[in-house]
């Protein structure tokens, strides 16, 4: 709730504005019944036309200043709820980009979503319409039952007996409308996990043609559905009645009650005009109050979820070390480096006792079967994790130490799974780079043997990638990340098993070119491939999170072991390819 | 503007089609449909009653002073406001049964259509996006008759009968009144449009916003390790920005007109006094008939309000169901013939004829590919990934159908065939086993409830499927949990044959998994396979050296064509592609060599 104090606080200055024009709103729209009582008296008193025109014009002036007010009341307060709507969003959106890939891990991005979208709004609800409401229901039922009991406390008494009847009954049924919503939303995420399992196991559906028992099981749910969303409009469809029935009932109760006072003599008409008035005005106010109760609920719940999220602490906490702008050589070294997911209950250790150094700009590759742990070995340079135990050091430096935004400015990635972004070819190239230099883009692309493939698009540089734009292969994304990579011109390039959908021949090419391009620049480097990667200066052979063997292809070749075996597999296997 | 006024036109009639194609579905319940007809004018005439009923009360007996008069009065407004209340009611109720009842059979419909659509239109369209149009698109279409249409039409009911009866009450005050009418429609219609043009910029704005965000949470790794935070926050700051900027301005057009309305209404009130003050004064007008436009004042101004809200409601149900309609009319492309070929008893021969096959253009992924089974006959498909392996099971089930050539079983066309029947005759076993939600006993029968307890005790017995479920704590009751995550790999392969099994089809396609299980249950499947494939023709993608070595013949797929066919030691013969696989795949690669030279 600390949270929301801050929120309330830092708009403080204007919610007391809005205030002040609700209060004057509601004084002024108090005053109309009165003004009504008047004119209609002064009407029966047969008074001078001059008179009654007197009443009428000063009506017309409250009406019109009245509006005026209220409309800034409404809208000052609302656009509060906006504008923390728009903090909380943007606090969110900082703080989840602190949050690491473990984080990410164990959270669904849908479930983050709906968070940063349902519960937002929660907020903001609780925030512009409930603060208004909780305002300015009681400031009309103070001033509208003082005018009352002013005229005929009896008869007030009498008009708002079945109050607190209705208020009950509308709490009530928010209450109820609030569980019968909740089993209506259940009942369309039931529907929607049923077309979702439908459409994922149509093949099997169809292999047995047994698509009458789906639809039969989805018509069982969709009934269901049909039948709490049934209740719940009847539930709702008392609603609308009950709303005017407020104003019905305490008209009635004016009308009868009022009525005889007036013939008794104890009433004038224009009282009656005037409590029948008051009761409009009582009418919506009385409402809000019943749904008020579930919009604070709503809100303060919301808020809590929201500050679970605010709350998550980030796994990798920044070094406090130097600046961006310190040029590096690029030496790398991993000190029996021991690692384990943090998240995976079991804790078994995914890599044991990793010692290596690779010198500036060499080219060193990491070889070794699936789950071998060469993919975990090289998250580690660019902390998407932090060791476990022992260290890795960039020109001496531990990696904890140095800040991050500096690590990944020396750390170009290039990550297995190519994601992009859905902007322009150019856009995603120039990434990293403050603005888009299309001279380094161009060059970019044309070392990750893309230019002549991006050339073929009718809008070349300036096509949107994804689904408004162009649709691109597997190899294509992979060379495109790559590029996004070289573009940002890093001492040290980082590719995990980057090029695994480019075939063999363009493997090897780009790796060439980028060991033309890129002298000076320390890279590692995971193939699944070996023969893409015989040239690199080191290769280190890992299996079960061990090192197995260093060195050369030759070396490697000639003694015999883990490496040789993967290598003669792969040679059949191209062997096949070219058949 | 004269465009925009065409495309206007276009639109009704457009939005016309849809609500005729929408009426289809609300026919079944016209009876009700038109209960809640028939209740709108007697809601809105219950209402109209009221305030009359009040300028009675006025004029005969209170300013009469006739306390008995008043009570029958009181009687009467009583019996109106009852009567409102219940014809709204009723209105209401009939109106969302029919929607309900409609639009379930309307989701029905879509789901029924998804699953006779062929597997490209599923790999074109997310999941996420279809179950979108079958929850909250037709959500939106409901919105539209709880909170829309039919009110739209009781509202102008309403607005139409006040003006009429303060019209016939007193001429010369109702127009002196209505003089406020002109220039609030002017004013309000200026709101309108502005209000209008903002909710769109508001809904863009949002969609905007949850895009990024969508893309954001998915690719934060990328934006970390190019430092981009600060980018990324900037853009989102933006955007965030841009929707409060146009809901501040959508709040100040809403406060305003909300204000402006009631402004209005009590203007209305004040004229109608000034100009009946006079008459009453002169005793043309009594004052029971102003008390009475009072109250018709307070009751006009209320529709005037909502309309607005009612309006976007309606426009986004319009867009809703043009989605939804879409999803509908997309061609349903495999289906069984006119005069389908049912035959009694299938012996379970296939011929693959000349087939070619792609998914897209000229991509080849089956180059003429033919060859025969006999029945009983099995054959083992070993081929490199993106051999075309998956592509002919496809195939030969009607996933997708040939471009050239022909597929036959029993020497009729496949596509001559009933398609369900065609189906039901070839249990296919996918490496990936997928679980539906429901029990063990749900996973094995699929829903079909003329196979026994017993024949299903009996298939899951005989492929070795029974002792696992048996140790499952409510046995064949047992609850799937999602995606199966409470069964081994190995136990979901034995649920898979029990299913196959129970459906006793003449063919069988089995696509063998290539994850390893424990050696236990390696024999079981191992044996569970061999019964399985007992006297039924059998395709067999294998992975396993000992399932390759006990099928009839090997064909061997390479790059979309069948390259060689024949027996595992013929082949190894060969040293061709089956000899470099077989190392490859099916040997240890350690002993590759060895065995190559054995053969």
């Amino acid at each position: 709730m600390h949270r929301l104090w801050s929120y309330l606080s830092r708009y403080r200055f204007r919610y007391a504005r809005g205030i002040v024009c609700l209060v004057a709103s509601a004084t002024l729209a108090m005053s109309i019944p009165l003004l009504l009582k008047w004119t209609v008296e002064a009407i029966q008193r047969k008074q001078s036309f001059r008179d009654i025109s007197w009443y009428v014009l000063v009506m017309i002036a409250v009406a019109s200043v009245q509006g005026v007010l209220r409309a800034f009341s409404r809208f000052m307060i609302f656009n509060i709820g906006r504008d923390v709507e728009f903090d909380l969003r943007n606090d969110l959106f900082a703080h989840l980009q602190k949050l690491s890939l473990g984080y990410y891990q164990r959270q669904s991005t849908g479930d983050l979503m709906s968070r940063l979208v349902n519960d937002v709004t929660a907020v903001r609800l609780l925030l512009g319409l409930g603060v208004l409401n909780l305002l300015n229901t009681p400031l009309y039922y103070i001033y509208a039952i003082s005018a009352m009991v002013m005229m005929d406390p009896m008869l007030t008494l009498v008009a708002l007996a079945p109050y607190p009847f209705l208020l009950f009954a509308v709490k009530r049924m928010s209450r109820m409308m609030m569980e019968k919503t909740v089993k209506v939303q259940e009942g369309l995420a039931n529907l929607s996990s049923r077309v979702q399992e439908g459409v994922s196991g149509i093949h099997v559906v169809r292999a047995y043609a047994r698509e009458d028992w789906q639809n039969a099981e989805f018509g069982r749910l969709n009934d269901a559905f049909k039948e709490e969303s049934m209740s719940l409009a009847r539930l709702r469809g008392f609603f609308p009645p009950l709303m005017k029935g407020v104003s019905g009932i305490g008209l009635l109760v004016v009308l009868w009650y009022g009525g005889s006072h007036v013939i008794a003599g104890r009433l004038s008409l224009g009282d009656l005009v005037a409590f029948m008035g008051y009761l409009h005005l009582l009418a919506w106010p009385t409402m809000a109050l019943g749904f008020l109760i579930s919009i604070v609920q709503r809100g303060q719940a919301a808020l809590k979820r929201l500050e679970v999220i605010l709350q998550a602490r980030p796994d990798i906490i920044d070094g406090q070390g130097d600046g961006i702008d310190r040029s590096i050589r690029g030496e790398i070294g991993f000190h029996h480096v021991d690692f384990a997911y943090p998240s995976m209950g079991n804790g078994r250790a995914v890599l044991h006792d990793i010692t290596f150094t690779v010198p500036a700009g060499a080219t060193v590759a990491v070889v070794g079967r699936m789950g071998s742990g060469k993919s975990t070995l090289l998250q580690l340079l660019p902390r998407l994790f932090d060791v476990s135990s022992g260290t890795i050091t960039i020109d001496g430096q531990d990696i904890r130490t140095c800040s991050l935004a500096a690590l990944r400015r020396w750390v170009g990635f290039v990550p297995q799974d190519p994601f992009l972004f859905s902007t322009l070819i150019k856009d995603n190239v120039a990434f990293a780079l403050p603005e888009v230099d299309m001279a380094q883009v161009r060059r970019a692309a044309s070392v990750a043997n893309l230019a002549r493939d991006i050339e073929d698009f009718p809008r070349g540089y300036d096509t949107v990638v994804g689904e408004r734009g162009v649709t691109l292969s597997g190899g294509q994304k992979q060379r495109l990340t790559l590029a996004r990579a070289l573009a940002a011109d890093t001492p040290i390039l980082v590719l995990d098993d980057a090029l695994s959908s480019v075939d063999v021949q363009t493997e090897r090419a780009i790796l060439h070119e980028l060991r033309d391009t890129t002298r000076g620049k320390t890279v590692l480097v995971i193939s699944h491939r070996i023969s893409a990667v015989r040239d690199a200066d080191v290769i280190v052979v890992l299996d079960d999170g061990r090192i197995m063997e260093t060195g050369t292809h030759e070396d490697l070749v000639a003694r015999g072991g883990l490496y040789a075996d993967i290598f003669q597999q792969q040679a059949l296997e191209e062997e096949l390819a070219e058949l | 503007m004269a465009d925009a006024q065409r495309e206007d036109v276009l639109g009704q009639s457009y939005d016309l089609a849809l609500l005729h194609r929408l009426w289809r579905y609300v026919r079944p319940y016209r009876k009700q449909f038109m209960l809640s007809l028939v209740c709108l004018p007697v809601t809105s005439a219950f209402l109209l009653a009221q305030p009359y009923i009040l300028k009675l009360a006025v004029d005969g007996y209170i300013t009469h002073h006739d306390s008995q008069g008043l009570a029958v009065a009181g009687l009467l407004f009583a019996g109106a406001l009852l009567g409102e209340f219940l014809f709204f009611y009723w209105q209401y109720q009939a109106t969302m049964s029919v929607a309900q009842k409609s639009l379930a059979d309307l989701r029905a419909d879509l789901f029924a259509h998804l699953q006779e659509l062929p597997s490209s239109f599923f790999d074109r369209h997310p999941v996420g996006r279809l179950v979108t149009r079958l929850t909250t698109d037709v959500d939106a279409i409901n919105e539209a008759f709880t909170a829309g249409t039919l009110t739209i039409f009781m509202d102008l009911l309403t607005l139409a009968g006040i003006i009429v009866i303060m019209l016939s009450l007193d001429l010369r005050l109702a127009l002196v009144t209505l003089t406020v009418l002109p220039p609030l429609m002017l004013i309000l219609e200026f709101f309108r449009k502005r209000s209008r043009d903002t909710y769109r910029a508001i809904r863009d704005r949002l969609a905007r916003i949850n895009a990024f965000l969508q893309e954001t949470l998915s690719g934060i790794v990328v934006v970390q390790l190019f430092a981009q935070e600060k980018k990324f926050f900037a853009e989102f700051n933006q955007r965030n920005r841009d929707f409060r900027d146009a809901n501040h301005l959508s709040n100040i057009y809403e406060a305003s007109l909300f204000s402006l309305v009631e402004a209005a209404g009590s203007i209305a009130v004040a004229v109608m006094l000034w100009y009946g003050a006079s008459r009453v004064g002169a005793g043309f007008i009594a004052l029971g008939t102003l008390v009475a436009f009072v109250e018709y004042l307070q009751k006009f101004f209320v529709p005037i309000r909502e309309f607005g809200t009612k309006y976007t409601t309606m426009q986004s149900a319009m867009t809703a169901l043009e989605r939804v309609f879409q999803l509908l009319d997309t061609p349903v492309t495999i289906t069984s013939p006119a005069m389908p070929h049912r035959p009694t008893r299938v012996r379970g021969q296939i011929t693959f004829e000349h087939v070619w096959f792609a998914y897209k253009g000229d991509d080849w992924v089956l180059r003429d590919v033919s060859f025969t089974l006999e029945p009983g006959q099995k054959i083992a498909l070993v081929g490199a990934t993106g051999s075309g392996k998956t592509t002919i099971s496809k195939l030969l089930t009607r996933s997708a159908d040939t471009q050239q050539g022909r597929i036959l079983v029993d020497g009729v066309d496949i596509r001559e065939w009933d398609l369900h029947l065609l189906r039901r005759q070839i249990g296919v076993v996918l490496q990936d086993v997928f679980l539906f939600s429901g029990d063990v006993a749900t996973n094995i029968t699929l829903g079909r409830t003329d196979i026994t307890d017993e024949a299903l005790a009996r298939a899951a017995q005989y492929v070795n499927a029974d002792r696992f479920i048996a140790q499952l704590p409510r046995g064949y009751h047992e609850p799937i949990r999602e995606r199966g995550s409470n069964l081994s790999g190995g136990q979901r392969q034995l649920l898979s044959f029990a299913r196959a099994l129970a459906y006793d089809p003449a063919i069988l396609v089995l696509d063998e998994a290539t994850s390893s299980v424990d050696p236990e249950t390696e024999l079981l499947i191992q044996d569970a396979m061999t019964k399985l494939m007992a006297g039924r023709t059998t395709l067999v993608i294998a992975h396993r050296f000992s399932t390759i070595q006990h099928a009839d013949r090997i064909i061997v797929l390479h790059k979309g064509q069948v390259r060689e066919l024949g027996t595992h030691q013929e082949l190894i013969e060969q040293r061709g592609i089956y000899w470099r696989l077989y190392q490859l795949q099916y040997a240890p690669p350690s002993h590759g060599p060895q065995l190559a030279e054995a053969g």
